[in-house]
């Protein structure tokens, strides 16, 4: 069996169903430690606390938005693996997603496959790069 | 009144609602993008059940910045039964026009304005609205049909809202998006009013809506 890369997860959301169903496509049994907050600014903050291995951002949240916030993080470590968690699927929104280098976007609501999916991705660039 | 209130739909149950009105109106910004170049900056959505009575002031409350008013509106039925109404500050139907029109042929010279900004009015309005109230529907796996949409153009705000929307002794729940165009100084604002009588199929279906990610 090999050993996950990803440790700790922390999913910022303002909407505590999306967080729900969110986690709800997590794998149950990998042992993630899962750390959540409401909003761009909580973000920032507990990512510095806790560095996560992958960050689960929207982008609609009050105080600070997801762009902003994913901005702020950025400055503090540009290698932040940073999957956007979204119902905004504009063009727009994602040139400017992509700006920012976020790893991923997903489309709200998620499915199970789709968060697999990224994690996986998120598993082999971690692997690749270490 | 005040128990009806609270026992008509609970917090999680808002919580479920804001979180579906997200991703419709999320949807159907998606879908105005593509009509028109344009980038809508979304917030989030607001909740609230209250007395059909109190509605009018309600919504009056939320455009109080705008004198005057362009509105659309449309009723849906379908087990999800209510009235869409979009309001946008009077004007901007022409501010629309300009950037439909980039590409045809069609000037403001040879067509009556009011018209034209009634069919841009329509237009948009068809967009957000019916996408919006059809991936709300779609997600709680209802399909709407609509009745053809009425627009007010170039209204007093005080007077637009004013009649009677439903029984004024019914209860309503509220789905209200805030939106802005990016780069252009404009902005709008999407009610969703589900009606009395949709209410008990809203909360059941909101409780399946949640259940397929249990």
């Amino acid at each position: 069996m090999t050993t996950s890369m990803i440790r700790k997860i922390l999913i910022a959301d303002d909407s505590p169903i999306a967080r729900k169903i969110l986690k709800s496509c997590l794998p149950q049994d990998a042992g993630y430690e899962l750390h959540e907050v409401g909003d761009g600014l909580a973000a920032v903050q507990k990512y510095k606390e806790i560095q996560p291995d992958v960050t689960f951002m929207d982008l609609t949240m009050p105080v600070m938005d997801g762009l902003g916030a994913i901005a702020k993080i950025r400055e503090f470590d540009q290698k932040a693996l940073i999957v956007v968690f979204t119902a905004d699927i504009q063009k727009k929104t994602m040139e400017k997603v992509i700006d920012l280098e976020a790893f991923m976007m997903l489309k709200k609501p998620p499915s199970k496959e789709a968060v697999n999916s990224a994690l996986a991705r998120v598993e082999k660039h971690l692997k690749e790069s270490r | 009144m005040e128990d009806q209130l609270e026992q008509s739909i609970t917090d999680e149950e808002m919580d479920i609602l804001q979180e579906v009105m997200n991703i419709a109106f999320g949807s159907a910004a998606a879908d105005l993008a593509e009509v028109i170049d344009i980038y809508v900056v979304l917030s989030v959505p607001t909740i609230k059940v209250m007395k059909t009575l109190d509605l009018p002031e309600y919504i009056r409350s939320a455009v109080k910045e705008y004198d005057r008013l362009s509105i659309v509106e449309q009723n849906f039925m379908a087990k999800f039964k209510g009235l869409a109404i979009l309001i946008f500050p009077s004007g901007i139907g022409r501010a629309l026009i300009a950037m439909l029109d980039k590409d045809s042929e069609s000037t403001l010279e040879s067509d009556p304005v009011e018209a034209l900004e009634r069919e841009t009015l329509l237009e948009v309005g068809n967009i957000l609205v019916g996408a919006c109230v059809s991936k709300v529907a779609e997600l709680l796996g209802d399909a709407v049909i609509y009745a053809p949409p009425r627009v007010i153009v170039e209204d007093l705000a005080q007077d637009s809202i004013s009649r009677d929307l439903f029984d004024p002794d019914k209860l309503a729940v509220t789905m209200q998006t805030v939106f802005h165009f990016d780069g252009e100084d404009m902005s709008g604002l999407l009610f969703l009013i589900c009606s009395n009588e949709s209410i008990g199929w809203l909360r059941q279906a909101l409780h399946e809506f949640l259940k397929q990610f249990e």
